[in-house]
């Protein structure tokens, strides 16, 4: 594999339920030369357990775990491992399940069926700062800030949420989400716009942040209630 | 709701509005008080005698007593003096006119001084007054006769004296009338003008304008009630009302005008209005009640309409007032009987049904007894200084119909509140049976949805999911598939899978976000092979009726075009774009590969591929086309901009 000589080799924590997934990604990850797994969980409890040792660069979290739902996980990790990428792994990648994830904290998604390969990209990329997207999800992502607009917006709550530039979308943002939704891919959209296809892939990111901005004060609430933070 | 003052303010508004008429009423009262008893002089004691004269004359502005005969007779005021034989001064005794003189003395009495005034209650004679102090005429009254309402007006004689003149020694009245009528006085007063006002002023109020002021007022609510009766025609009980008014107020002229009573319309109309008073009256009562009293309304309706033909002027067969006839007391106590049989039938009838008409009868009993007073004051039967009460009948009949509308008003009012609640109740059940009604139809239509959602997803899993599965199954039986064939199967069908999870996605009637989405999900597939695909879509407009099931033929069409070329051609390219036609939308996917010969492939059974986008894209009245050749194929898929119905 044409990789360049990393310094510091990406860890790599999962929570995943199934056996079947969760050995196939292990071997995916431990295969990989610029890769060290740090961590395996089984359960949302397990999940929470590991988040209290040493962070890993990446954590790969399933949703649908069986004793609670990894958002849990996800909220968790935001907090106690800040500067974690963490990656939601889905079936399908539908709309319900990744844009939950991602007003959570999660900056990325993996689909279950994806080839080794492309397994290995994808964590490789989010770990440098990239993040991947769909068109349905630009479309969601694009509907939410729409949302928060001034033209949308009656009250004096909602403009003061839209004159922080944090909770904003930027014309080469939303240009980014516009080509998306018309079915251009990175590569494409980087021609376009005359960026490099990983700068088209942070501008994802950056977007992603930005929307996860508004459910923040919810998680802190959230992590206090399960004694995850101290007061 | 209106803004309403508080009670705290109410109370005050309503005892400031009684303080001031009360506060008036002192006032004027005191006004009267404030006169010391010996500003005015009582005159009781009077001398009286007939003379026969030969006809009415004016009487002279001078006269001497002397030239009077000396018969005079000791009288009490007030009183009616009897008829008695006239002192034939000359030989006159079949002229049937006489002179009635009264003197009255104030020698020897403590006089006050400055300017006097003679004031009595009444003078009730049919010719002329005359009234002389000390020799000289001061007034005269009913020149022409007794007017109307010279029963009802005061005597009220000014005095003009200096204030060194000596004061008035002796008053005579001379009285003119027929030797069959009989002549009454009141008690006679004499003194200062502001001692005398009030006594005036109150009478000539109480007899006279009060009367008439509730007279008028009785007339302007008929009037109203009228106004009434044209909006509602229906309900003849408001022109009955406006009837009884108009002949109320005809029937009570004669208490206030000042005309000549003579034996002409206004007399007839003055003597009828009474009988239609109780005739209309009958009419009203029989409205309330409800009884039909069939016998009593003929007689009563037939005996007014006699009475008045009969009483017409130019027939005259039968007399009334002022004629001296027999008959004239006849008629009065037809009015009577009349009266008192209505008002009892009346009250009988209505006892028990009708509150109002028990009211009415009470008011027509009232009013029978007021006229009592009357006709004994005309007979002389009392004291000259009585009240003609009658007068007051108008006041009575407009209290009670004055009450029958205050009644109505308020039931009205309560009424309407009460018919306003019961609205807001009925709307408010109404508006529930509305909502329960739109819960049910947004259930039955949501029942609906999820029963043709199900529907739809059963029939692409039949089709797509479960065919690949079931021939999956069926080469790993027959063995000799390689594990790599059957994990090839198996993606298939997932990618199926993720298809028809992509057109539940909300793609907003968006055609490009969804052929975006397809794109995503083969964009893997792609990758493996060789082919590049040049993505050339321009913007699209809409299409409203692009729903999860059309969605899915839309998303199964192009995915079979795109299998079919990475299947069945050596392509290296496939162009996928997009172009605005009219009226519709088109989706092209051209590839570089060899062609195929769309007729037969059609024609064969083997094209099953084609007839499924076929059949797809008739479903969304879409249309797809082929052209093929040896340097590729283009497959075109057209869609309407607008559907007539796609349910």
């Amino acid at each position: 594999m044409p990789t360049s000589p990393e310094p510091l080799p990406i860890h790599v924590a999962i929570v995943e339920d199934a056996p079947d997934f969760r050995d196939a990604l292990s071997r995916v990850v431990q295969a990989a030369p610029d890769m060290h797994l740090t961590g395996l969980a089984g359960t949302r409890v397990q999940g929470l357990t590991m988040l209290q040792g040493p962070p890993a660069d990446v954590l790969l979290v399933d949703l649908g775990l069986p004793d609670g739902s990894g958002i849990d996980v996800i909220r968790a990790a935001v907090l106690l491992w800040p500067s974690c990428s963490i990656m939601v792994s889905t079936n399908f990648g539908d709309e319900t399940h990744v844009m939950r994830s991602i007003e959570a904290g999660a900056a990325g998604y993996l689909l279950k069926d994806s080839s080794p390969a492309r397994m290995i990209d994808e964590i490789r990329s989010l770990a440098s700062g990239g993040s991947p997207i769909s068109p349905i999800i630009a479309r969601q992502v694009l509907a939410r800030f729409r949302q928060n607009s001034p033209s949308s917006a009656g009250n004096s709550d909602a403009l003061k949420k839209v004159a922080d530039p944090a909770t904003l979308l930027s014309v080469r943002e939303k240009e980014v989400l516009d080509f998306i939704t018309r079915g251009f891919t990175a590569q494409e959209i980087a021609k376009l716009m005359q960026l490099s296809p990983f700068t088209v892939r942070t501008f994802v990111r950056r977007i992603y942040s930005k929307l996860k901005v508004t459910s923040k004060t919810e998680a802190i609430y959230e992590a206090r209630t399960l004694g995850l933070l101290g007061d | 709701m209106r803004h309403r003052p508080s009670s705290l303010f109410s109370y005050a508004v309503f005892v400031f509005s009684v303080a001031l008429l009360i506060a008036v009423g002192i006032w004027y009262s005191e006004e009267d008080a404030a006169q010391p008893s010996t500003a005015s002089l009582h005159l009781t004691q009077a001398d009286w005698q007939v003379v026969e004269v030969p006809g009415f004359t004016t009487p002279p502005s001078t006269l001497d007593r002397k030239n009077l005969p000396s018969a005079w007779q000791h009288i009490m005021l007030p009183g009616t003096l009897p008829k008695a034989m006239a002192q034939p001064a000359n030989a006159h005794a079949d002229s049937h006119i006489q002179v009635t003189w009264i003197k009255l003395s104030t020698q020897g009495l403590a006089m006050p001084s400055g300017a006097l005034v003679l004031y009595g209650i009444r003078v009730k004679v049919e010719g002329t007054i005359a009234v002389y102090v000390d020799g000289q005429l001061v007034r005269r009254e009913q020149q022409q006769g007794q007017l109307w309402n010279s029963l009802f007006t005061p005597l009220w004689v000014v005095l003009e004296r200096d204030a060194n003149d000596a004061p008035p020694r002796e008053i005579l009245i001379r009285l003119e009338h027929t030797d069959a009528s009989r002549v009454g006085l009141s008690s006679l007063w004499l003194g200062r003008a502001e001692a005398l006002r009030g006594r005036y002023y109150l009478r000539q109020w109480l007899q006279r304008e009060l009367p008439a002021t509730l007279s008028a007022a009785f007339l302007l609510v008929g009037v109203f009630a009228l106004f009434v009766w044209f909006k509602r025609r229906h309900e003849t009980d408001y022109l009955l009302f406006f009837n009884l008014a108009a002949v109320s107020f005809v029937g009570h002229l004669h208490y206030y005008v000042g005309l000549p009573i003579l034996n002409d319309w206004f007399a007839w109309l003055t003597a009828n209005a009474l009988f239609w008073l109780i005739m209309v009256l009958h009419l009203f009562l029989r409205q309330l009640h409800g009884r039909a009293l069939t016998w009593l309304t003929c007689v009563v309706v037939g005996v007014t309409v006699l009475i008045s033909v009969l009483t017409l002027p130019p027939l005259a067969i039968l007399p009334i007032f002022p004629s001296t006839s027999v008959l004239v007391p006849l008629v009065y106590a037809i009015v009577m009987l009349m009266a008192t049989t209505v008002c009892l039938a009346g009250g009988i009838s209505a006892w028990h049904r009708s509150k109002e008409g028990r009211l009415v009868a009470i008011c027509l009993g009232l009013s029978t007894l007021l006229g009592v007073p009357d006709w004994l004051l005309h007979n002389n039967v009392i004291s000259p200084e009585g009240w003609f009460l009658g007068a007051y009948t108008n006041a009575v009949t407009f209290g009670i119909f004055g009450v029958l509308m205050y009644r109505r008003y308020i039931n009205a009012i309560n009424e309407v509140e009460q018919v306003n609640a019961s609205l807001a109740q009925r709307l408010q059940a109404r508006e529930a049976e509305l909502e329960i009604i739109h819960q049910r139809l947004r259930e039955a239509g949501q029942r609906q949805t999820i029963s043709d959602e199900r529907q739809r997803l059963m029939q692409d899993m039949h089709d797509g999911l479960g065919s690949s599965l079931i021939s999956a199954i069926r080469s790993v039986e027959r063995g000799g598939v390689s594990e790599l064939k059957v994990s090839q199967i198996l993606k298939d069908c997932l990618d199926d899978l993720k298809l028809t999870i992509d057109s539940m996605e909300p793609v907003e009637a968006d055609l490009l976000l969804l052929l975006a989405t397809l794109r995503f999900r083969l964009e893997p597939r792609l990758e493996s092979t060789d082919i590049t695909l040049l993505w050339e879509v321009q913007e699209l407009p809409t299409l409203a009726w692009l729903e999860p099931s059309s969605a899915l033929h839309i998303l199964r069409i192009v995915q079979e075009s795109i299998a079919n070329i990475l299947r069945h051609t050596r392509a290296s390219e496939i162009k996928v774009g997009t172009a605005l036609t009219v009226a519709g939308v088109q989706v092209t996917i051209a590839d570089n590969g060899q062609g195929f010969d769309v007729d037969k492939a059609l024609g064969a059974s083997a094209g099953r591929g084609l007839h499924n986008q076929q059949r797809r894209a008739q479903a969304v009245d879409g249309i797809v086309s082929w052209q093929s050749g040896p340097t590729g194929t283009c497959f075109t898929l057209w869609l309407p901009l607008a559907r007539q119905t796609h349910l």
